[in-house]
Parts: structure tokens; C-alpha cells; sequence
């Protein structure tokens, strides 16, 4: 320990000469353990949000779409539309599927609002049923949802999202005025709660709700839904209550054994399996970014090593006359070598966290650490260091002192 | 049994075809507490000798036996461990480690001792450079040093392991005639108390502190 740290005092003294050349080569392995740390601490953090809006979503929740669905990256898009999904076909689910605990149908379809002279171009308005906020565990902050009693009845009641109370109210409040949605006028209920983008990137304060059979009836005059949200009975028969509903709709829609579904059930976990894959790419492209800038930090310290020896050809002599092995030589400057790389891992974790911490302010992105990141960092750094100093400590064993000493 | 012995000691030098013989047949001994002075003209082998009594490098025939040990077929890192317990060295140019303290540089040794502990070696490194007049310099840099107390930094570094043979090859070389007396005094000290010192060189004037000097001639001993 005393001969590392007496070493080493002499070691960083020596470096200190060539403080450019010495920065150069630990930017690498800087910025190799910068990006490891920047992106371990991201995904982590990315990771945790996909949990945290799955739990949003609801764990056990799953989602009929009428018509064939196809995922592309992170978007869904609708490959055929269908018109086949109905009330009925809800209903049955909810009778016929012992997996499945409540549904609520629904629909949606964009429409001018208007309160007074305020009037938002293009608002999306979804029917759903009575127990959408319980079923999407979305609630009402101000006044009350609607009742079944009001679906029924073919009632004139909106609740509106957050977004949507604040374009068209301002500082007023809302609850008992009414609004102008299309052609329909209708009386405000409710205000819902704060709720953010959801994992299909609809923006759930940007809404309005009313009572799905109103909708059904006076906003677009069908007989036909796009979605029906289904609450299984406990994450564990997510998946018998998809198959469950998949074989009810098709029996119910008459599609024979081999053709082709039209509607998809998606569950919460795929959704958020695509996510990850997104989340893994940035890991892989990260670690990838981190790997070449370790090689680049092991080039340049290999070369500042092969400088550093050069330059100490007479210290080697010495060390060499007054006793010390091969193998001593050899030891001191794998030291220095992976003290050097150490240095650049020090300043990159460290700066790695800072802009971390920073990232997640600005994104809100919820506060994670990864210990991997770390441990990775310091395994890579030393690693690095090691080594880029095996080639020149070779060389510095080779010196012999008679050579020096004579010259 | 002498501290060195060296019988019929060759050392060949091979430079491209030509093989050139720089010791031709050395016999020599060196008792314990000896202080000897190996003399001769610039070329006759002075330094090809003391690399071989020193250790730093082996004949190309004949033996060499130190302390009991036959050096002639050891392997480089036999022979650093060799030097390191035995041999303590002086040198015309110091040198000296330029970026390490003066401490540090006494110290050097102790570095590649067997069993060494730091309070002690520290402590004696202390001791040492009392002894050599420099217990106020230890944090200095060899470039704050004139070169007479630079020599006395390499002294004190020979000395911390306690060698049995301090070995100088023209320790006087760089210095003034007034600083290498100074320094040729502390060798003299050195070895009233008790080292063996064998100093190499081509000065009368510095060969005249040694109690027995040696002349060497194209690769021969002399008288
Ligand atoms: N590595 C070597 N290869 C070839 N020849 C060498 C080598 N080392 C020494 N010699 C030759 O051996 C001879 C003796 O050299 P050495 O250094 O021992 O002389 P010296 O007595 O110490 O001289 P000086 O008083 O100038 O220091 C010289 O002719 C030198 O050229
Ligand atoms: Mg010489």
C-alpha cells in the first residue's frame, strides 16, 4: 500500500508535466463513463415511468379496438376500420367472460366546442359508460360524473378534462354551464383530474366525456363502437380474459376458424413491452457510444503510456539498479495506467450524474439511479486503463539499467 | 570468505560481426570494511567492472561469488533482489529521481525491499540524511540542490538498505575539488563505521582517501 501510494506520488508529479496530452487521453474513458451512467440512469428512469403508467392505466385493464391494429415503433394505427363492435358485444363480455370483472364501452370522434363567444376548433369526445373513471382509475376533481340513469336517459351532460375546462372557462367555474359541443347543447357536470398523456399518447385532459349512448344517439347517430375497456379480475387472468373475449367476439361476429379477427384486445403489458423496446434501443445505442469512447480513451492512454515511458527511460534505469523486479515495473505502471483511466471515470460519473440530475428536472422524468451504471463505469475504467498499460509496461520491463546508467 | 570475488572475470562485448573483450582475466578480492579505489586511464574497463561487482550485469565467463552467492548464472530479477539487499550505489550524474523529493529519493530502495515498514524506513531515511548533513532539505527537489548535496542524497539512498558494499563510479566526476573532498570525506566516514566501499575512478586525488587502490589496464588488474 505505502509502495502504491509513494508510487503514485511520483507517478502523478511526472504526469503533471504533460498535463495536455494526459487530459487528451483521459477524455475518452470521460466521456466512455459519461454516456454509460447518462443512459444506465436514463433507461432506469424510463423504465420506472413505463411501470408507473401501466399502474396508471390500470394493471389489469385491457382494451378492445374495433378492427385490425398494427403497432409501428411507439404509435398504433388502425389498418381496417370495422363496424361490427356494438353495446351488445359488451355486454355479452361482461356476462359470458368469468375473467372479467366490468366493462365500459365507448366511442369517440373530434367536434367543435363552443362556450359564449370561446369556441376550440377540434376537441375529442368520448362516450363511455358510468364506470369509466373507476375502470380507468380517472376520476372526477370537481362535480360528479355522470350517472347510468343519465346514459339511459340520453341525458345532455358533459364532464370535461382539466385541459379543456381551463381553454373554455378560464378562472370561471364550469360545473352547471352549458356548452355547445357540435350542434348539442349540453350542461357540465364535471371537471376531471389532472391525468397526462396515457400509454397511447392521448392526451386524457385534452377531452371531454359524455354519456356513450348520448353519443351513440345524437352526436353521430351510429349503432357501432371502436372500444370497449375491460377490467379483468386480477393481473393474473389478464390473459384467460383475453382469450375469453377473443373467442365471445368471434363467435358473436361469425369469423370462421382461420380468418382473420376484426378487433384486436390489447392488454396494458403489451403496450408497455413496445415501450421498452424502445427504451433497450437507447441502452444498446448508449452502451455502444460508451464502448468506443473507452476504445478511443484506451487508444490515447496507451499512446500518453508509451510517451510516459519513453520519457522516464532513466527512472526505469534507476529502479531497476537499486532493486526493483520486472514484475515491479511492470505493476507501477499498470497502476498508473488505470490511475489515469480512473481519473477520466471519476470525472465522468461524476458529470454523468450532474447532467442526470438535470435531464430529469427538465423531462420529469422520476429520479433513478442506476448502481449498474456505476459498477459498470469503474469495472470499464480500470479495465481500460489495464489494458492500454500492459503494452508499455512491457516495453519499460525491457530497459535494462546497464544501458541507461552508461549513457 | 572476502565480501567479492572475481575469478578470471571476461566480459565480451559483441557489436555487429566484431567481438570486442573489455576484461580479459580480472582476479580479484574485496575483504569486508575495505575501502578500495579501482584506478585507470579512460576506457580500460572501469565501469564494465563495477556493473559486474555491482550486479547490474554478468560475465561472459569466469565467476563472480558476493556475499556467499554465486552470481554468475542469476537471472535479472534474481540479481535486482541481489542489488537490492547488498550493493549501494554512487553515481558521476546522481542520478537522481527529478519529479520525487529528496525524502522520496532515499526511499526509492526500500520500495523493492522484502518486509519493509513504512514508520521505520521513514524513520531511518531520517536518520540518514542527518547523517549526510541534509535533514533540512528532505522536502526539496533534486533541481534545488547544488551538486555536492545532490551526491549526498545518493548516499544517503545507497546506505538506507543498509548494504554491505557501497560502490562508486566516479562520484566525483561533476563535482569541484573542494565539494568532492567533502563527499570523499563522507565515504572515508562511511567506512570508519564499518561499509565496504569500493570508488571508481580515474583521479589520483580522489583514489588517495581509499586504504588499498587498484590498477586496471586494457581489461587487466596491474599491480
Ligand atoms: N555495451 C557495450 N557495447 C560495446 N562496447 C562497450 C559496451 N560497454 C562498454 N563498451 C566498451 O568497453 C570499453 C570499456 O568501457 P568502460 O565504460 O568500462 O570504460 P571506463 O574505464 O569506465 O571509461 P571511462 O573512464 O571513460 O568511464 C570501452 O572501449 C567501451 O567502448
Ligand atoms: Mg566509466
Amino acid at each position: 500500500m505505502r509502495r502504491i501510494y509513494l508510487n503514485l506520488m511520483i507517478a502523478i508529479r511526472s504526469l503533471y508535466s504533460f498535463k495536455l496530452r494526459t487530459g487528451l487521453a483521459v477524455l475518452g474513458v470521460f466521456l466512455g463513463t459519461f454516456s454509460l451512467i447518462l443512459v444506465s440512469n436514463l433507461s432506469a428512469s424510463l423504465t420506472r415511468k413505463g411501470e408507473m403508467e401501466i399502474e396508471k392505466l390500470g394493471r389489469d385493464l385491457l382494451v378492445v379496438r374495433s378492427g385490425t391494429i398494427r403497432r409501428f415503433g411507439g404509435a398504433s394505427r388502425l389498418l381496417s376500420e370495422a363496424t361490427t363492435l356494438t353495446m351488445a358485444d359488451a355486454a355479452a363480455i361482461a356476462e359470458g367472460a368469468p375473467s372479467v370483472l366490468d366493462v365500459s364501452p365507448s366511442s369517440h370522434r373530434t367536434f367543435p366546442v363552443r362556450y359564449e363567444r370561446n369556441v376550440l376548433a377540434s376537441i375529442l369526445v368520448t362516450g363511455v359508460t358510468s364506470n369509466y373513471p373507476n375502470l380507468r382509475n380517472f376520476h372526477v376533481k370537481e362535480g360528479s360524473f355522470f350517472t347510468v340513469q343519465d346514459d339511459e336517459g340520453l341525458s345532455r351532460v358533459a364532464v370535461l378534462g382539466r385541459k379543456v375546462a381551463e381553454k373554455l372557462f378560464g378562472d370561471s367555474d364550469p360545473l352547471g354551464r352549458n356548452i355547445l359541443i357540435w350542434r348539442v347543447p349540453c350542461r357540465v357536470v364535471g371537471v376531471m383530474e389532472e391525468k397526462g398523456v396515457d400509454l397511447s399518447n392521448v392526451d386524457q385532459d385534452n377531452q371531454i366525456f359524455v354519456p356513450v349512448n348520448t353519443f351513440l344517439r345524437r352526436f353521430v347517430n351510429k349503432n357501432y363502437i371502436s372500444t370497449i375497456y375491460v377490467q379483468s379480475a386480477g393481473s393474473a387472468s389478464t390473459s384467460a380474459a383475453k382469450r375469453q373475449i377473443e373467442s365471445i367476439l368471434r363467435e358473436r361476429h361469425s369469423i370462421r376458424q382461420g380468418k382473420r379477427d376484426d378487433f384486436t384486445v390489447i392488454d396494458a403489458k403489451d403496450v408497455a413491452a413496445l415501450k421498452s423496446q424502445a427504451t433497450s434501443m437507447i441502452t444498446i445505442l448508449g452502451r455502444v457510444a460508451a464502448g468506443i469512447s473507452f476504445l478511443i480513451g484506451a487508444i490515447g492512454i496507451l499512446s500518453i503510456m508509451i510517451l510516459i515511458v519513453n520519457e522516464r527511460r532513466l527512472e526505469i534505469g534507476i529502479r531497476r539498479a537499486v532493486g526493483s523486479r520486472s514484475r515491479d515495473i511492470i505493476t507501477q505502471f499498470l497502476v498508473e495506467s488505470s490511475f489515469i483511466s480512473l481519473m477520466g471515470g471519476a470525472v465522468g460519473v461524476l458529470l454523468g450524474f450532474l447532467v442526470t440530475v438535470v435531464v430529469f428536472k427538465v423531462s420529469r422524468l422520476p429520479f433513478t439511479i442506476s448502481p449498474e451504471g456505476f459498477i459498470i463505469s469503474f469495472v470499464a475504467s480500470v479495465g481500460t486503463g489495464v489494458l492500454a498499460g500492459i503494452y508499455p509496461s512491457r516495453k519499460a520491463m525491457s530497459i535494462q539499467p546497464v544501458d541507461i546508467i552508461r549513457s | 570468505m572476502p565480501l567479492c570475488v572475481l575469478e578470471d572475470v571476461k566480459k565480451t562485448y559483441r557489436i555487429g560481426e566484431d567481438e570486442v573483450e573489455v576484461l580479459k582475466g580480472i582476479n580479484l578480492q574485496v575483504e569486508r570494511g575495505e575501502f578500495i579505489a579501482i584506478m585507470g586511464p579512460s576506457g580500460s574497463g572501469k565501469t564494465t567492472l563495477m556493473n559486474i561487482i555491482g550486479c547490474l550485469d554478468i560475465p561472459s565467463s569466469g565467476r563472480y561469488i558476493l556475499a556467499d552467492k554465486e552470481v554468475t548464472h542469476l537471472s535479472d530479477d534474481e540479481l535486482s533482489v541481489l542489488r537490492n539487499e547488498h550493493i549501494g550505489f554512487v553515481f558521476q550524474n546522481f542520478y537522481l529521481l527529478p519529479y520525487a523529493t529528496v525524502l522520496e529519493n532515499v526511499l526509492l530502495p526500500t520500495l523493492y525491499m522484502e518486509h519493509s515498514k513504512n514508520g521505520l524506513a521513514r524513520k531511518r531515511a531520517r536518520e540518514i540524511l542527518e547523517l549526510v548533513g541534509l535533514s533540512d532539505r528532505a522536502k526539496f527537489k533534486p533541481n534545488q540542490l547544488s551538486g555536492g548535496q545532490q551526491q549526498r542524497v545518493a548516499i544517503a539512498r545507497a546506505l538506507i538498505n543498509n548494504p554491505d558494499l557501497i560502490l562508486a563510479d566516479e562520484p566525483t566526476g561533476q563535482l569541484d575539488s573542494k565539494t568532492a573532498g567533502e563527499i570523499m570525506d563522507l565515504l572515508a566516514k562511511m567506512n570508519e563505521q564499518g561499509k565496504t566501499v569500493a570508488v571508481i575512478t580515474h583521479d589520483a586525488g580522489t583514489a588517495a582517501y581509499a586504504r588499498k587502490t587498484l590498477r586496471i589496464r586494457d581489461g587487466l588488474i596491474v599491480d
